[in-house]
């Protein structure tokens, strides 16, 4: 292919995508993980947020960073997904409040699997996944963004709900993981 | 306490075994294309559909001696047209992906659900309304022509309880196709309170 015959803005779309790719690809599949369970539609999703960001590089005018950029059409891309299938299987989503006050599931797993391994990684991450799931979109991106790190000013940026609510979001977000991870461990003692 | 288990899960998160996924530029040009390519397909099918209708009826404007039926036509192939129009305009209007960036989470999925509905909400005026002159006008001078053909009289009956049941048909599928999008509006109105709640709750 003759890369002088391509126009500078492809050229520079496709670089930043491959840029971006390199650099949270892997972050991308996680995401993707935070919101389809089944393997091949979490498959389809990965494509079609790749697809989306691919395209929507093509109008970056840094007015935020690559980051913030990415996220947010990879959320907006995965939000749509839950909303597509939400409308499909009326499945319950509910907010970060009413995970505080849901009683814990698989006690008994929880108290064996703490007695014999204070990490059973698996379980743990199929147990945040179960966590996850079942959060209303805006929750589940605050969550997500979360895990990886973010402090709650990117949140904010990311998702347009104001940094205060998003620290509060982030408190009650630890007060659940606290009470579901620290649950088996306690039975242990 | 929280801190520890806060840092222990984002460590668990972090560290998951990835599903690494591999797409290539080509690949991805290649899908693109592909999209369009569905798009246009949609659209062609669309525009086939529409010169189904207008052949049927410039055909009728050709066998139909009487004025008023071969005005009828020319008024339903109008509102073809304006349809088809409507359809292309309001297709040209669909999100651009880079919008997805430019907006925040909570901006972008009320933005296309409000969308949505106002499509809906507005179907009678841009889909249903523009048929129904022509249809009208089409349908009384049909009948009126019918009943100056030589046999007219002596079934006289029969031809008025036709065009009346051919007239109620017509209204009871404009009404249906008027009333299921208003409840999918209504629906998505739903969904758009839900949103405005969840960004009041947080």
């Amino acid at each position: 292919m003759n890369l002088d015959s391509i126009p500078e803005a492809a050229s520079r779309q496709d670089q930043l995508y491959q840029e971006a790719a390199a650099s949270y690809g892997t972050a991308l599949g996680r995401l993707a993980r935070g919101y389809e369970a089944d393997p091949d539609r979490r498959r389809d999703l990965l494509q079609e947020i790749h697809l989306a960001l691919w395209q929507s590089l093509a109008g970056f005018d840094a007015r935020c960073s690559l980051r913030t950029w990415l996220y947010r059409v990879a959320h907006n891309v995965a939000t749509s997904h839950v909303i597509r299938e939400h409308r499909l299987n009326s499945r319950t989503m509910v907010g970060i409040e009413a995970l505080e006050t849901l009683p814990a599931k698989n006690d008994e797993r929880d108290r064996d699997s703490s007695r014999e391994s204070n990490i059973d990684r698996r379980h743990a991450l199929a147990k945040l996944l179960l966590l996850i799931h079942q959060l209303k979109p805006l929750d589940r991106q605050i969550m997500l963004s979360y895990l990886e790190d973010m402090d709650a000013a990117s949140i904010a940026e990311i998702t347009g709900i104001s940094p205060g609510n998003v620290a509060t979001k982030i408190h009650r977000i630890k007060n659940v993981l606290t009470t579901k991870f620290h649950q088996g461990e306690d039975h242990g003692k | 306490m929280e801190n520890e288990t806060g840092g222990d899960v984002k460590n668990l998160w972090q560290n998951q075994q990835a599903e690494p996924i591999q797409i290539s530029l080509a690949e991805l040009h290649q899908k693109a294309q592909k999209l369009e390519q569905r798009v246009r397909w949609r659209n062609l099918g669309e525009y086939a559909a529409s010169a189904i209708v207008i052949a049927c009826f410039g055909f009728y404007i050709w066998k139909f001696p009487a004025p008023m039926i071969r005005f009828g036509c020319m008024l339903v192939i109008a509102g073809v047209l304006f349809v088809v129009y409507q359809l292309h305009k309001k297709g040209a209007a669909r999100t651009v992906p880079a919008e997805m960036a430019f907006r925040t989470c909570l901006d972008f999925h009320r933005q296309q659900l409000e969308r949505q509905r106002d499509l809906l909400r507005g179907v009678w005026t841009w889909y249903l309304l523009p048929f129904v002159p022509g249809i009208a006008v089409f349908l009384i001078g049909l009948f009126r022509w019918t009943m100056t053909l030589p046999h007219a009289p002596a079934h006289a009956r029969v031809i008025i309880i036709t065009f009346a049941l051919t007239a109620a048909a017509c209204a009871l599928v404009f009404f249906a196709i008027g009333k299921l999008n208003q409840w999918a509006a209504q629906k998505l109105q739903r969904e758009i309170d839900a949103l405005n709640e969840m960004e009041k709750e947080s």
